[in-house]
């Protein structure tokens, strides 16, 4: 193993470098064994780790402190509690004396992905602390150091290791009257092989997963404000970049005078990024190949303080050539495109089944055209990241969704070998799927590169995060449905057409058996918008418009939509979708009586199945919604069942849950991005509007639709889908309008 | 010019451009990043500090007019984290990302201030920060419960 020197210097520095309200944050693992769980600067440093390393992934110090190393940056969705959690089940530690940080890039470079073991390519990625292979793995290792510490710990006391109890951090052999703290035998048992590895103990014995929902690692740092994000970075002699890239996405940069801004105070350099200029052209191999980290013409100013080099910016005049992308004068414009690219031939077929020229011959054809906008993800914490570039190496302080990924592009941006670039992992405020592609990794590292020998810390505006986004895509899809004799549909045709394709919409029951006659295809339009990852990514969109459209069908049978659905799913082998559909009915009161204007409207869907039963995670919802004859629409309650199989931490489940359901409802209701002549409309919340407080409706997490089914799978993702279409659809049978396209805010759905 | 700033009890002396907004003052030249940049246009609420004992969004209040003023951030709730909305919001596993919450606990804890028993109707008026995860019934029942538990 290499070591490291000067990263440790950095690291002290950037400790000292941060100061306030008579507050040191300066704290690091080592020197803090009574105060909170981790650090206020997560980034591992695990070639000086306190303790002896009883794995790459566990190192227990004398002073009985567990340090896990964490590879899935913590985006709060709690995977850095999680994982440690995962741990502690089988090490059997004292759950007090556990930290957490991130396993270091370098280090999963150097040793051959070590810590993207279980998880392949994705292994960095944030989403996915329970993913079985991860499972396996963390339990594995905890239950590994477990027994080399008792068997250290026998050979010291000339004991039978199996009479050796394990137990909050504490050996203890009975008989002999024997006992020892873990961090006494460490150094011992890192030495100690195993003849066998043990067999992790069977779920129903668990204590802590399933059972304790302690509070997150780092809310102890978050409600004192000393947790480092990525925007929070302090390295000594850093600088500020503000940042102006063209806003007609795919542009260049055409003519522009620096000179008048070069005295403004503060400003040091004026620089300038080229899509164009030569690579090192690494190989990335990456879980997330759909996009590429392709940089963007840009401007930015550097210079002592961020607000210096802000106000040189707006004052600073740039020309730019709009390139291709200026064709688009509108998002109608953009919107036609893709409702008339519906009636040409598929680019690509996705998915068929049976034979849909039936089609005709149905009892009743339902057809409807569904369209979902550009949506920004808009993470709380605006694009920005830190980077040194000096000749021999390049260090990078950045809040990434996925460390790896921003490992190799920087690595590719700044043309060094990856042996010289040094990741380090900052928490982060909010992702959404806007930070995995790494490509505002590539910008800081293609600014800092033009200023080397200083830290550049470069921070997208809100305004510039949002118009400069990886968006979710625009998506149009015409859905036809031939229902047979019963009512239920016989043959389904999506024929769909977007830039950024997803190809998801056939993951569900209804194109995966549940109906016998089945097309899928796509159509791909060259929009110079980009698109990117967006919460549930394809089905942030197709479950809009799938669960809107069987509601359309159950209408056009004159079934109960809720009846409907269950009908239409009794063939699925997978009973937690009836589950949750019956629990959501039962605790939302389906079919009550309401008041006029009123109703409750359903859907369901699920995330992460990829063509199996019993896979991802199933989320129905009941939106009780009120439509005025004005047309005021409010979200009085939302119901939500789930079935993820079983679930590792309650609290943390229901937690996320609440959160996606009003991710969901803000998707639905609120969130467009526009295009005009070319550019993104709009910049900031006063355009953008997210819900606060005051706008969420009282909510609902229920726990009867689990199945049981021995998977943990995540709750992101999932419940953002079936908020919107149940809210359509709670519409339509308040007021009788179907509603195809979102944001819901802007339909007229005033009734008499 | 130097302004002078009192921020969480301390005197500071800042030699600034007098447009700068506190926000960038309290990050950049007083290296305190607990209050956070979100929209920069006090839609937001993630830069909410205290000023005079008021709530209000430091990305619009620039420093010439700052000066002179008792600041009070989140570094300064409370010494030790043990401003009761701080425990409760550890207890009730408030945050997810987290990046919002300094505005979130600083807009609340004026909020009890003002108001010891706050209504929902209160809470959605003075609590009116943005949080991209969806934190806000949490918040709420924090906010509720740290009221139940006050002698005020």
């Amino acid at each position: 193993m290499g070591t490291m020197p000067d990263i440790s210097r950095r690291k002290l520095l950037v400790t000292a470098g941060a100061f306030g309200g008579g507050m040191a944050l300066g704290i690091v693992a080592a020197e803090q064994a009574d105060a909170a769980f981790l650090t206020p600067l997560p980034w591992g440093d695990a070639d000086t780790a306190a303790g002896a390393e009883l794995s790459p992934w566990i190192a227990i110090g004398p002073d009985n402190i567990v340090t896990v190393r964490v590879a899935t940056p913590e985006i709060g969705n709690g995977v850095m509690t999680q994982a440690p959690m995962l741990v502690a089940e089988e090490l059997a530690c004292d759950w007090k004396l556990i930290r957490a940080e991130y396993a270091p890039t370098s280090r999963d470079y150097r040793e051959d992905g070590v810590y993207r073991m279980g998880d392949g390519p994705i292994g960095y990625f944030s989403g996915r602390s329970t993913s079985s292979e991860r499972m396996k793995l963390l339990l594995q290792v905890g239950a590994s150091a477990r027994e080399r510490l008792k068997a250290a710990a026998a050979a010291a006391w000339k004991v039978p290791a199996a009479e050796i109890e394990a137990r909050d951090s504490t050996l203890t052999h009975k008989a002999s009257g024997h006992s020892a703290t873990y961090g006494e035998f460490a150094a011992k048992a890192a030495t100690v092989k195993l003849n066998a590895e043990p067999a992790p103990k069977p779920q129903s014995e668990w204590t802590l997963l399933g059972k304790a929902s302690p509070p997150k690692l780092n809310i102890p740092a978050i409600v004192n404000g000393s947790l480092i994000y990525g925007m929070d970075v302090r390295v000594p002699g850093m600088v500020y970049a503000a940042l102006r890239q063209s806003p007609v996405h795919g542009g260049k940069i055409g003519r522009f005078d620096p000179e008048p801004i070069r005295k403004m105070p503060g400003v040091l350099a004026v620089v300038t990024v080229d899509p164009d200029e030569p690579r090192a052209g690494l190989k990335l191999v990456t879980g997330f190949p759909y996009e590429d980290t392709h940089a963007r013409a840009a401007v930015a100013v550097i210079a002592e303080h961020y607000w210096q080099a802000r106000k040189a910016l707006d004052a600073l005049q740039v020309e730019w050539d709009d390139g291709a992308g200026a064709k688009w004068k509108s998002t109608d414009q953009m919107v036609d495109a893709c409702v008339s690219a519906l009636e040409r031939k598929a680019d690509s077929v996705e998915k068929q089944t049976g034979d849909v020229s039936i089609l005709k011959n149905q009892d009743k054809v339902v057809e409807a055209t569904y369209v979902t906008p550009f949506s920004d993800q808009a993470p709380m914490e605006p694009l920005n990241g830190t980077a040194l570039v000096t000749a021999d190496r390049i260090d990078v302080w950045h809040p990434a969704q996925q460390s790896r990924q921003a490992f190799l592009v920087a690595a590719d941006e700044s043309g060094m070998d990856p042996s010289k670039v040094f990741f380090h992992q900052t928490f982060i405020g909010g992702a959404f799927g806007r930070r995995i592609f790494a490509d505002d990794v590539r910008m800081v590292v293609a600014i800092a590169k033009k200023f080397p020998g200083r830290p550049v810390h470069t921070i997208w505006s809100r305004e510039e995060q949002t118009r400069q986004g990886k968006y979710r895509p625009l998506v149009a899809a015409k859905l036809k449905a031939g229902l047979d004799k019963t009512g239920l549909p016989a043959v389904f045709v999506a024929n769909q057409a977007s830039k950024g394709h997803f190809p998801r919409l056939a993951d569900s029951p209804y194109a995966l058996g549940c109906i016998p006659n089945v097309l899928v295809d796509v159509r791909k339009l060259p929009f110079h918008v980009v698109t990117g990852a967006y919460r549930g990514p394809g089905y942030n969109s197709y479950a809009f418009m799938v669960e809107s459209f069987i509601d359309e069908c159950a209408h056009a049978a004159g079934v109960d939509p809720l009846e409907y659905r269950l009908k239409l799913l009794a063939k699925w082998p997978d009973e937690g979708w009836t589950k949750c559909l019956k629990e959501v009915a039962d605790k939302s009161g389906w079919g009550k009586t309401l008041p006029k204007g009123w109703a409750q409207g359903v859907a369901i869907a699920n995330w992460g199945m990829n063509g199996k039963p019993q896979a991802g995670t199933t989320v129905a919802v009941v939106a009780t919604v009120e439509v005025t004859n004005a047309g005021k629409l409010t979200v009085h309650q939302l119901d939500a069942a789930f079935d993820c199989g079983r679930i590792a931490n309650r609290d943390a489940v229901e937690n996320l849950a609440q959160g996606g359901l009003i991710f969901g409802l803000n998707m639905a209701l609120n969130e467009e991005i526009n295009v005009k002549d070319g550019r993104m409309v709009e910049g900031n919340f006063d355009q953008y509007p997210i819900l606060r407080t005051g706008d969420t409706p009282k909510i609902n997490i229920h726990f009867g639709g689990l199945s049981g089914h021995d998977r943990f799978s995540e709750l992101g993702e999932p419940p953002a889908g079936p908020v919107g279409p149940a809210i359509a659809n709670a519409i339509f049978r308040a007021t009788g309008k179907r509603v195809r396209s979102t944001p819901l805010r802007k339909h007229d759905l005033s009734w008499a | 010019m130097a302004y002078k700033l009192t921020v969480n009890g301390l005197v500071h002396e800042i030699d600034a451009d007098p447009s700068t907004p506190l926000l960038w003052v309290l990050r950049d030249h007083l290296g305190m990043t607990g209050t956070k940049y979100g929209c920069g246009i006090a839609q937001c609420g993630a830069c909410t500090v205290h000023l005079d004992g008021m709530p209000t969004r430091s990305c619009q209040v620039p420093l010439d007019s700052a000066a002179g003023s008792d600041v009070k951030t989140i570094e300064g709730l409370s010494s030790d984290s043990s401003h009761p909305l701080q425990q409760l919001w550890v207890e009730l596993n408030v945050p997810q990302c987290g990046y919002c919450q300094a505005g979130m606990l600083m807009a609340a804890a004026a909020l009890l201030e003002k108001i010891p028993k706050p209504s929902d109707q209160d809470i959605d008026l003075y609590v009116d920060n943005v949080c991209r995860c969806g934190t806000y019934p949490r918040v709420r029942a924090a906010i509720h419960k740290a009221a139940a538990s006050s002698k005020a």
